[in-house]
């Protein structure tokens, strides 16, 4: 079945727009009881002759059907994009936000997505709105974690019958290592007095404050401004002498290979944390010291996607 | 918690509003337990669920159904029927309604109410249930999508507007369903219709009993004559035949076996179609004497009388044929003889020695007859509808103390003194008279039509009708019951003397007879016959089978467009338009427009993808961009964006 409808349908382009050929739509539990009242009301309605009992059930009928329509016509229209995946480290969940686009004048009621291990709340898209639906995903080994597969589905207005549509996206977040405890400190310092590094990244000398913006080591905040009611600032050092970390797979000789990871994933984050500036290097990957947020980003990604040697297992 | 429950809880409201509306339907059959429990127990929940009381426990529950059940069983002896099935329905609801908790509680309850509503269909279908059954399957719908169609279902008013798109569509394809679907000849299975709370005649008499038929205005059946309507002398209802007498009980005896008696037909017959409301006995009023029907409907019994196959419990139609004048029973056999001579072994002695008196003065009975009637007409005798009430020697009373009474009374005495007198005698209940209505051209006969009358055997005439009654109060059968108390001016004889209410009821009962003529008694026969005015030749089950494709097809068709356009886009303007059909060009080469990409940015992004068009999309964006947020667009720029758009060759 899901063979079959990822062949009908193939891979899916980033945005979706749900058509007619690729909606889905069968009688939920309550809908097969229903059917199952209507069909006992017109036979009860044939057997004893009562023709009012009859127009009951087919009125009934009637509204059954509309009711799938309506169903149907929920999804049909409906525009799907991915809007942002959020990584995480191991043992927390990775966040697919999609975006559900409700181009039409009228409401889309109860839209929920979902995908084999995940759910997300019900949505009431109103008439040209623009909602957010997140499948969060317990990050389980590092690396990659893809979503190719997920439903969008709905059983309004009736509970009677779920339309659904199949998408096949090419959703991936990324599962960083999971962090060592603290305690081991890098091995290596190295300095590097090349002009490379530009003034606001020294830490010898205070210069003043500058507004905070994210990715401003937390450390560097100026508290007191802070407490005097001016708003959040960042303090500034000025100085040639920056010292940064590389942190060196093969400084971790002796650990395993996982375990090495591990490692490097927490000097990353500490040393993001304290402002400093760090690179990394792997076999075949090396990426040189920086700061900031996306460096950081950067640096765990390639951690998380790293591939061990073989014989460093 | 406590918030997870409000919001499965969000349909509680309209799903009890469903049940009320359900029992509405039941209200005056139901018996009062059920309908209170249900009350009870709705109440009950809506405080719980505001007051955010705790629900009873699993044994409390469990024993409130079991007990239900019970109770059920111990009223009804059985839960088959109608009657039995929906006291057992609405106490199952209240029941339910103690452990209402999540949303497929709920639906369950809306389940409940559709089939209370549908009960109460089968218990009558008059045009008056129309309304209801609009009603209740509306609120039954709305409470189901405020249970599952979130938050659309939120403010009641939107709620409504949800639900109305949701029923009407249903409207017409459940018209065009009824109209075509095909009429099986069933039943399939026997009927059960519980004990019986419908009025109709009963087969017996029980004099010092208050008769209630005569007072109920309710329809009891209409006749439609293809030639003109006998006069009121002739219109005889032919009911159940009363043989044996216990002194104050009249009775038809269960066992029938009696050869058929002879019959001559004189003069010219009357043809007819009587369409009986449902009594949920087997008599078929026919006009007296029947003579020919369709025997797959209908068998005579050797009293004369017309019983149907089936109960009747609703309107059903039949075709008859009747003389008003015969010769009937010239032949009378010994049993029969005897039956209709029997009298009970003491009681009512004056009554007995009246009619020895009356058999020593005369040797013709139809003599004595006559003096019977003379002594009614002459002496101090009333017709009432209020008579005192009677004891032991009813008859005895009645002729000789009371002296006032009703058809019943009059026929009874009539009857046994010419028993006494030696002269096979036996009551003929059934109605008399009729009101014929103008509009639907048809005659129609009412509960309080309803009559009794005696048959004596005569040698060599066979059984001659004699209707004491007339001899009282000749206007109640010249002129109708309501004439018979021409003298008593009460507010109700005030209120039905109005010219406009008289006419009124006429219209309103013409209504109720399309009723049941055109829908309830609808079958395979009127189904073809409206299908060939139609304009269809030979109509048959494949012709039904078209027609229900047709209208499905139909149906989904039109139901589909409608949501299309319900779910169309808004109204764009002009550079939004031309925008989007760039953008429909552009995804031929796979670049699709993100949800929440702004127009400009998607140009760009269109622009890195397609490096030949670039120049293309500048001028597009340009103008674009001019039209949209420029100071002053001009005309000339949205032509030259229509003849850039439209040369756009991805």
């Amino acid at each position: 079945m899901r063979a079959w409808i990822l062949r009908r349908q193939g891979r899916d382009a980033e945005t979706v727009v749900l058509r007619r050929g690729r909606i889905y739509i069968l009688p939920t539990q309550l809908g097969v009881a229903y059917a199952a009242m209507v069909f006992a009301m017109l036979v009860g309605g044939l057997n004893y002759g009562n023709n009012l009992g009859l127009a009951f059930a087919f009125l009934l009928a009637g509204v059954g059907l509309t009711a799938m329509h309506h169903c149907h016509g929920t999804l049909e229209g409906l525009a799907l994009g991915l809007h942002t995946t959020e990584s995480a480290f191991v043992g927390r969940r990775v966040a697919f936000r999609i975006l559900l686009a409700n181009a039409s004048v009228a409401q889309r009621a109860r839209v929920e997505i979902s995908s084999d291990d995940a759910r997300a709340a019900p949505a009431d898209l109103d008439a040209g709105a623009t909602v957010e639906s997140v499948l969060t995903i317990a990050a389980a080994r590092r690396g990659p974690v893809p979503l190719t597969r997920y439903e969008v589905s709905t059983r309004h207005p009736l509970g009677l019958f779920r339309a659904w549509a199949v998408i096949h996206p090419d959703y991936r977040a990324i599962a960083w290592p999971h962090p060592a405890p603290r305690g081991r400190s890098p091995p290596a310092v190295e300095t590097d007095t090349g002009g490379a590094q530009d003034r606001a990244r020294g830490d010898e000398d205070f210069v003043g404050l500058k507004p905070f913006q994210f990715g401003d080591p937390l450390h560097r905040i100026a508290w007191k401004s802070y407490a005097r009611g001016n708003g959040l600032h960042a303090k500034q050092f000025a100085g040639t002498d920056v010292t940064s970390y590389v942190f060196d797979w093969d400084s971790l000789a002796g650990l395993a290979a996982e375990a090495r990871l591990s490692q490097m994933c927490r000097w990353v984050i500490d040393a993001h944390d304290r402002g400093e500036a760090y690179g990394i290097r792997l076999p075949g990957t090396t990426i040189a010291p920086n700061v900031g947020r996306a460096h950081r980003e950067h640096c765990l990604t390639a951690l998380a996607v790293f591939e061990v040697p073989a014989g460093h297992a | 918690m406590p918030e997870q429950t409000s919001i499965a809880m969000r349909g509680l409201g309209w799903v009890l509003a469903a049940m009320g509306v359900a029992l509405l339907a039941h209200v005056r059959q139901l018996p009062a337990w059920a309908s209170v429990s249900l009350l009870v127990a709705a109440s009950w929940r809506y405080a719980a669920a505001q007051r955010g009381w705790a629900l009873p426990p699993r044994w409390v529950r469990t024993l409130a159904a079991i007990s239900a059940l019970l109770f059920v069983l111990a009223v009804f002896r059985t839960v088959n029927g109608v009657q039995a099935g929906t006291a057992l329905l609405a106490m199952m609801a209240a029941v339910k309604l103690l452990e209402t908790r999540t949303e497929r509680d709920l639906t369950v309850l809306v389940f409940i109410a559709y089939f209370l509503l549908y009960a109460a269909l089968l218990r009558d279908q008059g045009i008056t249930r129309l309304p209801l059954l609009l009603a209740g399957a509306f609120v039954a719908t709305a409470a189901l999508h405020r249970v599952h169609g979130g938050a659309a279902g939120g403010a009641p008013v939107t709620g409504l507007r949800r639900t109305a798109a949701l029923t009407w569509p249903a409207l017409p394809l459940a018209l065009l369903l009824f109209v075509l679907f095909p009429r099986l000849p069933g039943p399939f299975w026997g009927v059960a219709v519980g004990q019986s709370s419908r009025t109709g005649l009963n087969d017996e008499i029980m004099l010092g009993d208050v008769s209630d038929l005569s007072v109920s205005g309710a329809v009891a059946f209409r006749v439609r004559f293809d030639g003109p309507i006998p006069p009121p002398a002739q219109r005889y209802w032919r009911g159940p035949v009363l043989h044996e007498f216990d002194g104050r009980r009249w009775r038809r005896p269960l066992a029938q076996s009696f050869p058929q008696q002879s019959v001559t037909w004189i003069g010219a017959p009357v043809d007819y179609q009587i369409t009986l409301e449902a009594h949920d006995r087997p008599w078929i009023l026919a006009l007296d004497l029947p003579a020919a029907w369709a025997e797959r409907e209908a068998r005579s019994t050797y009293d004369f009388q017309l019983v149907a196959r089936q109960l009747i419990t609703r309107v059903t139609s039949f075709r008859l044929r009747s003389y008003p004048a015969y010769v009937a029973g010239v032949e009378l056999p010994t049993s029969l003889r005897n039956r209709d001579l029997q009298l009970p072994a003491d009681g009512n002695p004056r009554t007995l020695a009246l009619g020895r008196e009356l058999a020593r003065r005369h040797a013709d009975p139809t003599a004595i007859a006559g003096e019977l009637l003379r002594k009614f007409r002459n002496e101090e005798y009333h017709y009432t509808l209020d008579p005192p009430r009677l004891a032991e020697n009813a008859v005895d009373e009645f002729l000789f103390d009371t002296r006032s009474g009703f058809c019943e009374h009059y026929a009874a005495a009539f009857t046994m003194a010419m028993r006494a007198a030696g002269v096979p005698a036996r009551i003929v209940t059934g109605y008399q008279g009729g009101e014929f209505n103008p509009l639907g051209g048809y005659l129609l006969v009412r509960q309080s039509d309803a009559h009794a009358w005696s048959e004596i055997w005569v040698a060599g005439r066979g059984w001659l009708r004699v209707d004491p009654t007339a001899a009282v109060a000749p206007d109640r059968i010249e002129r109708g019951i309501t004439a018979s108390f021409a003298d008593a001016p009460t507010l109700t004889r005030i209120w039905e003397g109005s010219r406009l209410v008289g006419q009124a009821q006429l219209v309103w009962d013409y209504v109720n007879d399309f009723w049941n003529e055109r829908v309830v008694r609808f079958d395979e026969r009127l189904q073809f016959s409206l299908l060939q005015r139609l304009g269809v030749d030979a109509p048959d089950w494949r012709t039904l089978g078209l027609g229900l494709t047709v209208v499905l097809g139909a149906f989904f068709i039109g139901l589909s467009a409608w949501l299309a356009w319900t779910y169309r886009p808004p109204e764009r303007d002009w550079p939004e338009r031309l925008h989007g059909q760039a953008a429909a060009r552009l995804a031929r080469r796979g670049v699709t427009r993100r949800p929440a990409e702004g127009p400009v940015d998607y140009l760009h992004r269109a622009m890195a993808h397609c490096p030949d068009l670039r120049l293309d999309l500048e001028a597009i964006r340009e103008l674009y961009v001019a039209l949209r947020y420029g100071p002053a667009p001009a005309n000339e720029d949205l032509q030259r964006l229509k003849y850039k758009v439209g040369r756009l060759r991805p």
